[in-house]
């Protein structure tokens, strides 16, 4: 498979109101994710840091693009395992009723039939969109109550934005429901800009308003920065955390997005 | 004795018919839904208390498993409670605990200055706090004033950090604003200076946490309850104390009559910031997951089947050269991509040449069949911009309707149009 050049941008912020960052980003070319944990007593930043350490050692480690679609279900069953175990031993340990659980978005260039592609997977209201052409889709599909109410066609999509359940998700991981992900796979050609959000990001702007900040700011680096500070213009009632992933050609190698990843985890230090 | 104005209160839904009138709030159980909807035209024609109740007894209390009525005269608040509901008023920060279960008739309680009431009446059904007028609603707790739905700093030990939020004007010594005021200083400040008309204060709540939300009131147990910062209840009847979050210090004798405006339900967005917290409401919280498992995807309609089969039912010869086998959901179009896979049920995902761009992105679909079309391929147009057209043996062309499954017979030609046809074989 060809090389795939990605220039990338991250941010994340704690918000106006919350104390805590639950949210953790995952910015390893070419794996990215987006977590939003939840759960008091710090569960929910554990669950969602536990998710990016998973897939950053899984890209440290290397991957089949071929079977990229199999090697994220395990680490998702992996990242879960953690999760409960960690949970497990916080009831143990006398908590109370403790429970973590994140969702989890996650986007990884995979191989399909020999041509590269994006492998998006979700679990929850952590958002997946993709820009194309000057216009934004969004591409995952909630794992909420408000979107299965929209599904069914309950409630009508305006509706659900202002819901008063739209925050309550139907799939996580952690917790006793073992849920399965939705994959999608996306050629990767279709996709100029890929966007993981939490809903700290998605909740407080409309997809409008977040078309024309990555229609506008070329810069992955600045379209992240430039969301999460929307995203707080706007109230900030939430974490807001957000990946922007360019692809800007195929090449043998790429220079730029390795210098990226050194910076990266010199930057963390978390990376061995 | 009260005015027009209906009188917020929080409900949490549940079994139990609530019948919300002007000064009284009386509950019913799940099996007298008849009693229920006498009950709740009387309160609405104007019947007080006294009626009311005539009219739950007049059929004996043989039948009636479970009753409260809590009524609010004056200054002076009266529960009656039968069965398994439990009533508890809080008046000059003592609780009074009205329980109703384990008597033969009921158990009747009178308390003078009542601030708060919070009457338990059964199982919920989940789902957030909400808030209602004058109505008859299913509940398992009804709270009031609507405020009442304690925020995180409801118990006695807060910080009086927002004495600065009481009205300077006000005149009831009982009003003092209980420094319990969850919101920021400067929005209770507004609310404050603006005496008429007190809007509700829907500034970003400091983060109220459901674990907090256990410790105000014992008996909640369900993890996803979120406060509710609501207009203050201006019923004439209710004590003037803002004793929980959020509400904003009103005068004790109104200078005007109309000083509040009822969160009516048109309100455009009753949610505080609070509800906005989904921390803790996980799926393992009031809505039954099973309700959400994955539905069949691909094709609405169709029943799911192994969408991967260990053997293909067909193989599909295209007119460019390739050949695919059917053993699985094969897409095809110009640049196909797949949605909403699950892991072990990934599709295959066949790039066709369309040099005029006449194929769509993504076209259409062909899928081991399941139920009546085992054992062969059925075709899907996937909503492809210039349709696909379908020839079977000794059958007339066909358009395929998108989203449409259709059977396929060996020999079978799928036409995608930009000189490209797919002929479908036996495997």
């Amino acid at each position: 498979m060809r090389q795939v050049e990605l220039h990338h941008g991250a941010a994340t912020d704690v918000g106006l109101v919350r104390e805590v960052n639950e949210d953790a980003v995952l910015a390893a070319p070419p794996v990215f994710v987006v977590a939003d944990g939840m759960g008091g007593h710090e569960g929910g930043d554990v669950a969602s840091a536990i998710v990016v350490e998973e897939f950053a050692a899984m890209a440290e480690g290397g991957y089949d693009p071929a079977r990229a679609t199999e090697v994220v279900a395990r680490t998702l069953e992996a990242c879960r395992d953690r999760i409960e175990a960690y949970a497990e031993q916080q009831r143990a340990a006398g908590v109370g009723p403790f429970h973590a659980g994140t969702t989890a978005v996650v986007a990884l260039v995979a191989e399909h039939e020999g041509q590269p592609a994006w492998l998006l997977a979700n679990m929850g209201d952590s958002r997946a969109y993709r820009l194309h052409g000057g216009r934004l889709h969004q591409v995952s599909v909630d794992h909420s109550v408000v979107q299965e109410l929209v599904e069914t066609g309950v409630i009508t999509a305006d509706a659900a934005a202002v819901h008063p359940e739209r925050h309550v998700i139907t799939r996580a991981l952690g917790g006793t429901e073992r849920s399965e992900a939705d994959y999608f796979l996306l050629p990767l050609g279709s996709v100029e800009r890929l966007v993981l959000c939490s809903d700290g990001i998605s909740g407080m702007i409309d997809d409008e308003e977040m078309q024309g900040i990555l229609d506008s700011v070329p810069d992955p680096r600045d379209a992240a920065d430039a969301l999460v500070a929307a995203a707080l213009e706007a109230g900030g009632r939430d974490n807001a955390t957000v990946v922007v992933v360019d692809v800007v050609g195929s090449a043998e190698t790429s220079y730029d997005a390795e210098r990226q990843r050194l910076s990266l985890q010199q930057k963390l230090g978390a990376l061995p | 004795m009260t005015d027009a104005v209906p009188t917020p209160r929080t409900y949490l839904p549940g079994e139990w018919y609530a019948v919300l009138g002007p000064s009284l709030v009386l509950a019913l159980p799940p099996d007298r839904r008849d009693l229920a909807a006498a009950a709740w035209a009387a309160v609405d024609a104007g019947a007080g208390a006294e009626e009311l109740l005539d009219l739950v007894l007049a059929s004996g209390l043989r039948d009636l498993a479970g009753l409260a009525l809590v009524s609010t005269d004056g200054d002076r608040t009266r529960v009656l409670v039968r069965g398994q509901a439990v009533c508890l008023l809080v008046a000059g920060g003592e609780e009074t605990v009205a329980d109703g279960r384990g008597l033969t008739t009921w158990a009747e309680v009178g308390v003078d200055g009542v601030e708060a009431v919070s009457l338990e009446l059964g199982p919920g059904s989940g789902g957030e706090p909400l808030l209602a007028g004058d109505a008859l609603v299913r509940a398992s707790r009804v709270l009031w004033p609507a405020e009442s739905v304690p925020g995180p700093a409801s118990g006695p030990a807060a910080p009086p950090s927002y004495a600065a939020g009481r009205l300077p004007g006000s005149t009831d010594p009982a009003s003092e604003p209980s420094s319990l005021l969850s919101s920021p200083a400067p929005a209770v400040a507004v609310a404050a200076g603006s005496a008429p008309a007190p809007e509700p204060v829907l500034d970003p709540d400091p983060e109220p946490e459901p674990d907090t939300i256990d410790q105000a009131v014992p008996s909640v147990d369900d993890p996803v309850i979120a406060p509710v910062d609501e207009p203050g209840d201006r019923d004439e009847d209710a004590l003037e104390t803002a004793p929980f979050a959020g509400m904003p210090a009103a005068p004790a004798v109104p200078p005007v009559p109309e000083p509040w405006t009822p969160p009516a339900p048109s309100a455009p967005e009753p949610w505080s910031p609070g509800a906005d917290d989904h921390d803790g409401r996980t799926q393992d919280g009031s809505w039954d997951v099973s309700e959400f498992q994955r539905r069949p995807h691909g094709i609405p309609g169709q029943p799911e089947g192994p969408s991967v089969t260990s053997r293909p039912v067909a193989v599909l010869q295209l007119s460019s050269g390739d050949s695919v086998e059917v053993d699985r959901v094969v897409i095809l179009g110009r640049a196909p991509e797949a949605r909403r896979f699950s892991a072990t049920e990934q599709p295959r995902l066949v790039t066709v040449p369309s040099p005029q761009q006449e194929i769509s992105s993504t076209h259409l679909e062909v899928r081991p069949g399941t139920g009546a079309d085992h054992g062969s391929a059925v075709v899907t147009d996937l909503g492809s911009t210039n349709g696909t057209v379908l020839v079977q043996p000794g059958l007339p062309a066909e358009s395929l309707k998108p989203g449409i499954p259709v059977q396929l017979l060996p020999g079978a030609v799928i036409d995608l149009g930009d000189g490209l046809s797919i002929t479908v074989a036996r495997p």
